[in-house]
Parts: C-alpha cells; sequence; structure tokens
C-alpha cells in the first residue's frame, strides 16, 4: 500500500506571534515553526497502515526553503521519502490554489490512499484535504477518529453529534484526521539519523506544469481583510482566606470596589 | 516501536546546545577539516530546539568569536545593539545616583548586545553547515563508563513516552546509548549529568562550594514614542534597591532591536532571609521610579529564569578526566566580576577542541593528554581574567560595607584582596532560620502590583516563557523526603521553595487547618534549577524531565 501524507510547517502556537505592520499577516522572525499537529496524526497513521501492510510512505508539504526540516521530521519518524513543492511564485496562496498545487503533484506520485490533517492550526481553513480529493476526483472522508485499511476498501469512523457513523470507501481515496486518531509516536535518534539519507525531491510550478499566474497572490479567489488577536484574557483573581461566608463579602467588595460591577 | 536501546558510535559527542559546545563543535570541524580528518561528531540538547533553553544578558564580548568565525558579521550573526554605552546606577528605594566612576571591568566598549537564543540558533546553523549532527529535544540522562569505571565512554538519553507511573505509553521510544571517543560536558550552570561524573570522578572535590545567582528577566516591547528608545545609553546596570547590600546581585537593562529592551534581575542566591522573593525583587526593581519610566507604556514579550554560577577561579572543577572534558559554565568558566560567561564558554569549547585533535591523533584518550586542555586554560585569557577576579564573588557575599572594603583592596591587588582565597558558603547553608513571629510576612499578596501586560504575576510569565512538558510523565523533581516539607521545613524557613523558585511549581496546600502538604507543578518548570542549589536541607534534586520539554524562548 502506498499512502501519501500532506504535511504542512505551521508556527508553534506557543511561540510569540505578533501581527505584522501590514494588518493582515504575522512577524515570521520570532517564530518557532513545527509540523501541524493534525499532519503528525496522519504521518502516524500511514505509518500504522505500512507496518501492518507494507508499501511505502511519502511525505508532501508545499512551502518555503525551510518546510524541509518538517520533512525531515516525518521522514525521521519514519516516512521514506519527501517531496517538497517549492516555488516563490506559490508563496500567499489560498486554500484552493494549493489544494491544485498538491493535487498535481500527487498526480506524479503513485498512490493507494492520501492521508492530511483536518485542519493546519495557522490558518484554520479546513478545506485543504477537501480541495486535493475533489481535484483529484476521489473520495474523501473528513475527520476521521479510527481508520481500517482492507485491500480494496477504506472503513473510518468519525464523531458527529451525538454519536459516532461509520464511513467507507474505495481506494485510492482520501482522509483527513481528528485528535483522537492515534499517539504521535517520537521521531526517534537513530531515525533523525536515518533521515538524512532519505530522498527528499523538489518540485517548482514550472515541474507541475502550472502557470504562475493561476497561484499566489494573482490567483487568490479570498485574501485576508484583516488580523485581530482575541480580547486579552485578563488575570484571574483568586479570592482567598477565612470561611466561605468572609470569601462572600471579599468577592462583593472586590466586585463593587475594584471592579464596579456592582 | 523497537523497546531495546540501540547504541549510536560518535567520534565526539557533545552534551548540551550552549555556546560553549557549539563553539567547540564548530572549531573542531574546522581544525578537522584542515587536517583532513573525518569525524562523526553528534550534540544533543534537552530543549526543543537550540535557543530554546538560552537565557542571558547579553551582553558579548566578541573575543572568541572573532577568533572563531572572523567573518561573522557577513555570515549573519544576529546582533540586536552593536555599541555598548553604559550607565551604572546606585538605587535606593525611591531615588538612584548616577556612578560617575565606573571599575574597569564594568566597562563594556567593545561588546555588543545580542540574544543568546537567536546567537545560539545561528551557531547551531554554522555548525551544523560544518557537518555536525545536532539533535534537540534529547536529553542526557546518564553517563557511561567504561567497565572499569575510570573512563566516561558516552552518554544515555531519557526514555521517551513514560507516564506518571513509569509504565511505558503507547508512544514509548527508549533512549539511545550514545558512545564517543571523547565527551565533552557543556550542560551550562549547575549540570546534571557533570554532578554524576563528580560523585564517581571526585572532579569538584578540593574546590570550594559551587555558588550560584538566580536571574529572572524579560524582553519588553516599548511604543516608539519611548523616550528611551531615542537616548544615547545602551546599557545600564544597577545595584542596591531592591536586594540592598547584603545580597550580591543587581539589575540590567539592554537595548535591543525592533524597539525591544532586556531587563533582568541577577540575584545571589547566599541571600539569608528565607522570606526574599527574588520574582518580587524583580517586580520590585520594575516599579523602581528609574526603571518604571523607561519602561513606561510597554508589553512583556517573554518572561524567563536560569542561574548562573558564581563562584569562578577557586570553584573550577578539574576540567578533563578519561574520556572526557568539561567546558561552559558547567566547569564554572563564567567570569562574574564582567557578569559574562558567553566568551569564556565560547573559548573553553574552542580550547577543549584543540585539545582533541591531538588526543585522536596520537590515539590515546586518557587525562594523559586531554588534560592539556587544562593547561591551555590556564595560558589563555580565560586565566587571566578569571585570576583577576578569584575573590570578587566571595567579597560581594559579604555583608553591607564590608564588601566595599573587600572590593577595594582586591581592586588594587589583582585580585589578591585582605584574603586569597576569601572562603566561601554553599548556597543551600546560609539561609537563616526564621522566628514565628514574623510568620505572618509570608503571605503578602502581590496581586495590585499586576496589569498582565507590563507586570505580570509567575503563571503569566511561565506562559510568556513558552514552557510546556508533556503532563504525563514522571515527576522529573524529586523531593526525597516530603514530611520535613510540612514538619520542619515549615517551621524553620516557612518553606522557601514557594518563593525562590520563579515558576510556582513548588506550593504548600493547606489541606485542613495545620495540615500542610506539598504540592508539585512540575510542567512549570523554567530548568532553572534555583530549587536544587537552594534548598536548605538538600532535599530536591532536578533531573531532566523528557527532552523537548521546557521553555521555548527564542529571544532573550
Ligand atoms: C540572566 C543572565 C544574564 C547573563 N548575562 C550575560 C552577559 O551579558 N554576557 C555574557 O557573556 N554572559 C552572560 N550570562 C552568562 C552566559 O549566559 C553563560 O555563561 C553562557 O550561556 C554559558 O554557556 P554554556 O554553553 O556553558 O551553557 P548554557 O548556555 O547554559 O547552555 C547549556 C545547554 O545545555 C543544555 N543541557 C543541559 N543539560 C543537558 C543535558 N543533560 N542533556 C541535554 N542538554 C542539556 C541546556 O538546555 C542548555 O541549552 C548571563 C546569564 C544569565 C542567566
Amino acid at each position: 500500500m502506498d499512502v501519501v501524507v500532506l504535511v504542512k510547517q505551521v508556527p508553534d502556537t506557543e511561540s510569540l506571534i505578533q501581527i505584522e505592520g501590514d494588518g493582515v499577516s504575522i512577524k515570521t522572525d520570532d517564530i518557532k515553526w513545527v509540523m501541524n499537529p493534525y499532519d503528525e496524526l496522519a504521518v502516524e497513521a500511514a505509518l500504522q497502515i505500512k507496518e501492518a501492510k507494507g508499501g511505502t510512505v511519502t511525505i508532501l508539504s508545499l512551502g518555503p526553503e525551510k518546510t524541509v526540516e518538517t520533512i525531515r521530521t516525518a521522514l525521521a519518524m519514519g516516512a521514506d521519502k519527501g517531496v517538497h513543492i517549492f516555488d516563490p511564485a506559490a508563496d500567499g496562496s489560498d486554500a484552493l490554489s494549493k489544494g491544485k498545487l498538491l493535487a498535481a503533484a500527487l498526480k506524479t506520485l503513485p498512490f493507494d490512499l492520501v492521508i492530511a490533517g483536518m485542519r493546519a492550526v495557522d490558518e484554520d481553513n479546513y478545506q485543504v484535504g477537501s480541495a486535493v480529493a475533489e481535484l483529484l476526483d476521489i473520495p474523501q472522508i473528513s475527520q476521521v477518529t479510527k481508520v481500517a485499511v482492507e485491500d480494496q476498501t477504506i472503513k473510518c469512523h468519525r464523531v458527529i453529534e451525538g454519536g459516532t457513523v461509520v464511513v467507507e470507501a474505495t481506494l485510492p481515496a482520501l482522509f483527513t484526521t481528528q485528535r483522537g486518531l492515534n499517539e504521535p509516536r517520537y521521531a526517534s535518534l537513530p531515525g533523525i539519523m536515518k533521515a538524512k539519507k532519505k530522498p527528499i525531491d523538489t518540485l517548482s510550478l514550472a515541474d507541475l506544469g502550472i502557470d504562475p499566474e493561476t497561484v499566489g497572490p494573482a490567483g487568490r479567489k479570498v485574501k485576508v481583510a484583516v488580523l485581530n488577536f482575541p480580547p486579552d484574557r485578563k488575570t484571574v483573581k483568586m479570592v482567598d482566606g477565612g470561611n466561605p461566608g468572609e470569601m462572600a463579602a471579599k468577592l462583593v467588595k472586590i466586585l463593587h470596589e475594584d471592579v464596579k460591577a456592582i | 516501536m523497537n523497546d531495546a536501546r540501540e547504541e549510536l558510535p560518535f567520534d565526539i559527542l557533545f552534551i548540551g546546545g550552549g555556546p560553549a559546545n557549539l563553539a567547540g563543535a564548530i572549531h573542531l570541524m574546522n581544525l578537522a577539516g584542515e587536517k583532513g580528518i573525518e569525524l562523526e561528531v553528534g550534540l544533543i540538547e534537552k530543549g526543543d530546539e537550540i535557543g530554546s533553553h538560552a537565557l542571558s544578558g547579553a551582553i558579548l564580548d566578541p573575543i572568541a568569536l572573532e577568533e572563531l568565525i572572523p567573518d561573522y558579521l557577513a555570515k549573519g550573526c544576529p546582533i540586536e545593539e552593536p555599541e555598548c554605552r553604559d550607565e551604572f546606577y546606585f538605587l535606593t528605594r525611591n531615588r538612584y545616583f548616577n556612578v560617575p566612576f565606573t571599575p574597569r571591568y564594568m566597562h563594556n566598549e567593545g561588546c555588543c548586545v545580542i540574544s543568546l537564543s537567536k546567537f545560539t540558533r545561528w551557531l547551531a546553523e554554522m555548525a551544523e553547515s560544518l557537518g555536525v549532527n545536532i539533535f534537540p529535544g534529547f536529553s542526557g540522562t546518564g553517563v557511561i563508563y567504561s567497565s572499569d569505571n575510570h573512563r566516561i565512554t558516552g552518554v544515555a538519553t531519557g526514555d521517551k513516552g513514560i507516564d506518571k507511573n513509569s509504565h511505558k505509553k503507547s508512544t514509548f521510544e527508549p533512549g539511545v546509548d550514545l558512545t564517543a571517543k571523547i565527551t565533552v560536558f557543556g550542560e551550562g550552570s549547575r549540570g546534571s549529568l557533570i554532578q554524576e561524573v563528580d560523585r564517581k570522578m571526585g572532579i569538584f572535590s578540593d574546590k570550594m562550594p559551587q555558588v550560584f545567582e538566580t536571574a529572572i528577566k524579560e524582553v519588553i516591547e516599548l511604543p516608539d514614542s519611548n523616550h528611551f528608545l531615542s537616548s544615547d545609553t545602551t546599557v545600564m546596570h544597577t545595584f542596591g534597591y531592591p536586594l540592598g547590600l547584603h545580597t550580591k546581585g543587581g539589575g540590567f537593562l539592554y537595548k535591543m532591536a525592533k524597539n525591544r529592551i532586556s531587563l533582568g534581575l541577577v540575584v545571589g542566591l547566599e541571600y539569608e532571609n528565607p522570606l526574599m522573593e527574588p520574582y518580587r525583587a524583580f517586580i520590585q526593581l520594575k516599579q523602581h521610579p528609574l526603571i518604571a519610566k523607561i519602561i513606561e507604556g510597554g508589553k512583556v514579550l517573554q518572561q524567563g529564569a536560569k542561574t548562573l554560577p558564581a563562584g569562578g577561579y577557586y570553584t573550577m572543577p578539574s576540567l578533563a578526566v578519561d574520556g572526557a572534558l568539561f567546558v561552559g559554565d558547567s566547569a564554572s568558566m563564567l567570569n562574574t566580576q564582567r557578569l559574562k560567561g558567553i566568551h569564556t564558554a565560547m573559548k573553553s569549547g574552542m580550547l577543549a577542541a584543540e585539545t582533541i585533535i591531538p588526543a585522536l591523533e596520537e590515539d590515546d584518550l586518557t587525562r594523559r593528554t586531554l588534560g592539556k586542555y587544562e593547561s591551555k586554560v590556564k595560558q589563555s585569557w580565560i586565566h587571566r581574567e578569571h585570576y583577576a577576579a578569584r575573590n570578587f564573588s566571595q567579597a560581594l557575599s559579604k555583608k553591607g560595607l564590608l564588601k566595599f572594603v573587600h572590593l577595594g583592596v582586591q581592586y588594587f591587588t589583582q585580585g589578591k584582596g585582605v584574603n586569597d582565597p576569601l572562603p566561601i558558603e554553599a548556597d543551600h547553608t546560609t539561609l537563616k532560620e526564621m522566628g514565628d513571629e514574623k510568620a505572618t510576612e509570608v503571605s503578602v499578596p502581590m496581586a495590585n502590583d499586576f496589569d498582565g501586560e507590563l507586570y505580570v504575576d509567575k503563571l503569566t510569565g511561565v506562559y510568556l516563557s513558552g514552557t510546556q512538558h508533556v503532563e504525563d510523565q514522571p515527576c522529573h523533581l524529586i523531593v526525597q523526603d516530603m514530611d520535613l516539607c510540612s514538619t520542619r521545613c515549615y517551621h524553620e524557613y516557612r518553606n522557601p521553595c514557594t518563593r525562590f523558585c520563579p515558576a510556582q511549581v513548588y506550593e504548600m496546600v493547606e489541606e485542613s487547618p495545620g495540615v500542610r502538604r506539598l504540592k508539585l507543578n512540575p510542567a512549570n518548570c523554567l530548568h532553572c534549577k534555583t530549587c536544587e542549589i537552594k534548598d536548605p536541607y538538600n532535599n530536591i534534586t532536578w533531573t531532566c524531565p523528557e527532552g523537548g520539554g521546557g521553555p521555548k524562548y527564542s529571544i532573550t
């Protein structure tokens, strides 16, 4: 079974996120970049399928030069090879263009199954996996929490309001991962050493036969108008000391005098 | 997933990704390249990335960097502020005095301001481009010895995927035995493996006890309109308030790029008052009129804490044993007098590299060849700096005005001073027992001091350090005797761990009136190791948590 995993490099949500002067992008210099956590689930799922069924796991990623680090991480976890779509003209693509680029690359690769994260924690579009499946004209199952692969079919569990639903499709197919699917493994030290020697192919727009005018900023169908932080979370104040009565009295005093709520 | 430990052999192995080891690894690759020697070199770092656990001032004396990478500017070395224009202040509670005469060792001409986190990330890029295998996210948790126990043959990395109760989780990944001809330990302040080596090989015996300082620091972003940004000053140091003259240490404020400043307070851990709270002292420094005015309108971007080894010359361990060398802060290379350890750390790593090459050529990995590292350090400027400052830390630990007598005499006798060596006490012995009458002072709330932007409480600080640990893992802080905390320690010192820890890892909870229990929040740990150093009963042992855990500093 040949599995291709779509992997994205995203800012670590613990890093220092600041909005750029243009108001529509974030400052990137002090950011730590990691593998999208949902894609870690996808890599783990692919490796488990390979362990059970044999075959190969290929990592496909679209992004700037440093994306290679994330591809290497997936290779260190145990994937076999990487494919990196790297072309400055693709920077700033919207979700549909990203889908186009990934689908074009997938057409050059042998696969029975494609796995993607259900969302990337940076832009949170929930679109790329679906776009890729649509453009490849293969079945897609989203937000999967459990998966079983047979020779010709795939059976996936999805959580729905109040229960689960089991969905089947014939291969080749694409599914996207939801939390709970598995616990991604660590990249081991020997794994990291081995990953240094695994191949990563780089593809440009020309290699994919894609016109630069149809992707990147020029090809965007949607534009970010403005980015905002959530309202500041105020520090929690604990009311402590004394019996419940005294604590209630203190609370009333705070609400009245400090917060001026009552 | 395979449960057996693998062995991964290297020629040379570096433990810790600080400036000492990174400079050492770069220099080693350069020297090996010149001689046409092929080396497999590995470096492990417990932080999830190089730089994640790097927190410093930092004023860089570029002397070692110039030797290591002469074209460092062309190679994109990240510099925050190229020029150091110093000011030195004595603070009282509400006032400040510009000290016109600063001792020569406080001058910083020719130095620049850096973020150690960024600087080490850049050094790591240099090292990787030379072929060094860098493994962030892996902690060294045990030293490997030859069967006769005389020689160090490598370091074991910790298992990953172990739960609270020490059971293997589904993600269990066994650690690896990293073996090497020579292992270089550069674990920074209070290294955990170097202490293990000491217990076996006695490298710190016959030395004065190691002494430390704890520093809390922030990177603050100032608004464009801020007057300090347009002022000429780039470097400020303060002493006096809030520590007074009984505790060594002081404040620093350095200008960085992009409207940022680095602000910190260094507190000598020889302090005596069990009610002392370094974090609180840091807030007091920020609230002092001199500093408050400078940081007005600012916002804390990152916060963190780390210890510094302050002992210097007389506390340096034996620097080489069979199969291993010790560099940087781990080996007490920091020069307290100049509050600088990056340049000495780098130089020590480079001297280690210069020792390793001939040792490999002679195929003698014992102290006979590796010991030459000690003489190289003796002949270098590291020794000259340290020898002149050999009694400095001890003098600073003297109470009140007496310290100035010692410092004054030392200043005019090239460091010899009144007594040479001036003795020093280990930090865990200096707390004075408190009388019960002071008990009420303990729980002074600070809540009103915080606005969540410029003045943040400890937990917000932990959040701003990016600290994360896998929650379900064995506690990495080992408290040998928990009963001691609720009994003797409560009565004698009112649980100083709840105050000296800058990250609220230690809390005493009162389960019912008079019944107290120590509660640990190890996931908050900033890896500063103050607890292991200052606990008056030596009741706490700090061990490396699962690799990749801890702060995620990026601009400190
Ligand atoms: C607040 C503060 C201000 C300072 N200001 C200045 C200044 O202005 N100028 C100056 O020159 N110096 C300054 N210093 C000192 C300077 O930062 C240190 O001397 C220097 O960083 C020491 O380098 P090192 O490589 O020896 O150790 P470190 O920089 O501490 O690096 C050691 C690394 O090893 C890792 N490590 C430790 N144990 C293990 C293990 N078992 N397994 C894997 N990894 C491990 C740690 O995570 C860390 O990244 C300051 C220090 C502090 C705390």
